[in-house]
């Protein structure tokens, strides 16, 4: 995986396409942004927003929900 | 994201590919008796290749559309159905939603080759998955209040196009159906509405709309339309809904023809068919009847299995309802107290087929129910499969969990007013622009939808995929 990590650090360094990187500064000339790398960041974490930590369960409550669903729905 | 192992390696016979899934819609009413409602449908058949697609076994949501977007198996993909065994216990079910996908689903293929993709409403999407476009998850999402869109910022914009979204109707095992019939038609109008804009507004490649209306539809009014259901009534006022149901959908269909372009391939499917439910079998009040299943105490009033006191230490099988029957047996060193050896497995399991397809209505006659091994119907069991999968009457009774009717045929669902049940085949119809069809096939299957989007957008074909393109009719390769 193209990436670094520092023991120390909490961030890590993505390589991305150089053609990319040139493309997204012209991109955000003007817009606010610091620099690219807070762009990406601004970007990628509306992208993965949704997909915290606990994204690889649903919550009993939403289970819930769903057996409902199906059970009215005449699935179960 | 994972580099991809597939790449473009042939000319693309189509630049886009879309994908309308109509949920249940079977080839006896699109390709006949509806079709004469349906002017877009009719006029697109007479330039494609179509015919009766046969679905998974079992013929139901889930696997269905995961099978038909993954060309894998449910043994393959490891669930075989809504609800799957979590473990070896006799209580843990897992539903199955979009986490329990391995396999990438056709649109995940193209996303990783940088191709952009618009979902909207395909089961078993939630939660949502990234890729490279537009998605919005299906029914099994919660409700509105969770994270039905992907990206996040693409709810706004939903809510802007159709005001409230609708997951899936509300109230559906509800007795006042016009309530139900105009719920039906707003979910399918602001579904279509939303899919408009979403490929009217985006850049795409590949577009894919799942409108679950038509299923809800068949199993709310069924014995309203169908002159051999049990409980048809020739003068009822829902008569025509049917017919007029249809008439909507295929409006729906011309609008999205309006939009597509000589340079877009369509696929029309359905993930499985329906037809009249008769009644329903008791399984589990059969499975003590047969000797299979043992209660410490007999229930007062109709009860859950769930909620049933089973002596396990003299139960053999048990099972689950559903529109099909999932029976499991109580094996030693399996199960926590199994009593079936393991060296008598493959009896028991026999003996326990022999005596499900002996099964006779109230009159005596037999049902014809239908028996299968998932063995020897997938190419693996991953996961936990259930012991034997059955479709009472070959799927015109479905299957009763509950315990405690004192019965072994019921003509009242369990969970409430329900005139239909799923059968084996839906529908695909294949339009290659710039080609003749090759009108109607037999021989098309559910495993066949994958390899074939990938087939015309010139995408290598992964090589654990089971089906095969279809092959459509005369055609020249599109100028690229």
């Amino acid at each position: 995986m193209p990436t670094q990590r520092s023991r120390t650090s909490d961030k890590v360094t993505i390589k991305i396409p150089r053609p990319l990187y040139d493309k997204i500064a012209v991109l955000i000339d003007g817009a606010g942004y610091n620099s690219v790398t807070d762009f990406i960041v601004y970007v990628l974490r509306d992208l993965a927003g949704h997909h915290t930590d606990k994204s690889e369960r649903l919550c009993d409550t939403e289970i819930e929900k769903i057996r409902q669903r199906l059970e009215t729905l005449g699935y179960l | 994201m994972m580099p991809s192992r597939q790449s473009i390696s042939h000319p693309p016979r189509v630049k886009r590919f879309l994908v309308l899934g109509l949920d249940s819609v079977p080839p006896e009413l699109a390709f006949d008796k509806m079709l004469d409602f349906m002017p877009n449908l009719r006029s697109l058949l007479g330039r494609s290749t179509y015919g009766p697609m046969m679905s998974t076994i079992p013929p139901i949501t889930v696997p269905a559309w995961s099978s038909m977007m993954t060309s894998q198996d449910p043994g393959q993909l490891g669930f075989y159905g809504f609800r799957n065994r979590a473990d070896h216990s006799y209580q843990a079910l897992t539903i199955a939603n979009s986490l329990s996908l391995r396999k990438p689903r056709v649109w995940e293929i193209l996303s990783r080759l940088g191709k952009q993709v618009i979902i909207v409403g395909v089961p078993q999407t939630y939660p949502a998955k990234p890729i490279n476009g537009s998605l919005i998850t299906g029914f099994l999402t919660p409700d509105i209040t969770s994270q039905y869109t992907y990206p996040t910022t693409l709810r706004g914009e939903v809510e802007q196009v159709v005001g409230r979204y609708i997951l899936d109707v509300e109230n559906f095992r509800t007795d006042d159906k016009e309530a139900l019939l105009r719920n039906l038609y707003e979910m399918m109008e602001k579904r279509f509405k939303l899919f408009r804009h979403l490929l009217q507004t985006k850049s795409w490649d590949f577009a894919m709309i799942v409108a679950m209306a038509p299923d809800r539809l068949h199993h709310g009014f069924w014995k309203f339309y169908d002159p051999e259901h049990p409980k048809h009534d020739p003068g009822n006022p829902f008569l025509h809904c049917m017919q007029d149901f249809y008439q909507a959908m295929d409006a729906e269909i011309g609008e999205i023809l309006e939009l597509m372009d000589d340079e877009t391939g369509l696929l029309i499917v359905s993930d499985h068919g329906i037809k009249r439910m008769d009644g329903g079998i008791c399984v589990n009040e059969w499975l003590m009847r047969e000797g299979y299943l043992s209660l410490e105490e007999q229930p007062r009033q109709p009860i859950r299995f769930s909620q049933a006191k089973v002596d396990w230490t003299r139960t053999k099988a048990w099972g689950e309802g559903g529109y099909y029957a999932r029976i499991f047996l109580n094996v030693e060193g399996r199960e926590p107290q199994g009593t079936v050896r393991q060296a008598d497995y493959e009896a028991v399991r026999d003996a326990l087929i022999a005596r499900l397809e002996e099964i006779v209505d109230p009159e005596g006659r037999n049902i014809g129910t239908r028996v299968f091994k998932p063995q020897a119907i997938y190419r693996e069991c991953n996961n936990i499969a259930p012991d034997l999968i059955v479709y009472f009457g070959d799927l015109h009774w479905r299957s009763i969990g509950t315990i405690g009717l004192g019965s072994i045929h019921t003509f009242e669902n369990d969970t409430g007013p329900d005139d239909a049940n799923h059968s084996q085949y839906g529908i695909c119809v294949l339009t290659d622009p710039g080609a003749d069809g090759a009108g109607y096939i037999d021989g098309i299957t559910i495993m066949d939808v994958a390899p074939t989007i990938l087939d015309r957008l010139g995408v290598d074909i992964p090589s654990d995929m089971i089906g095969k393109p279809i092959e459509g009719g005369s055609s020249c390769p599109r100028d690229s």
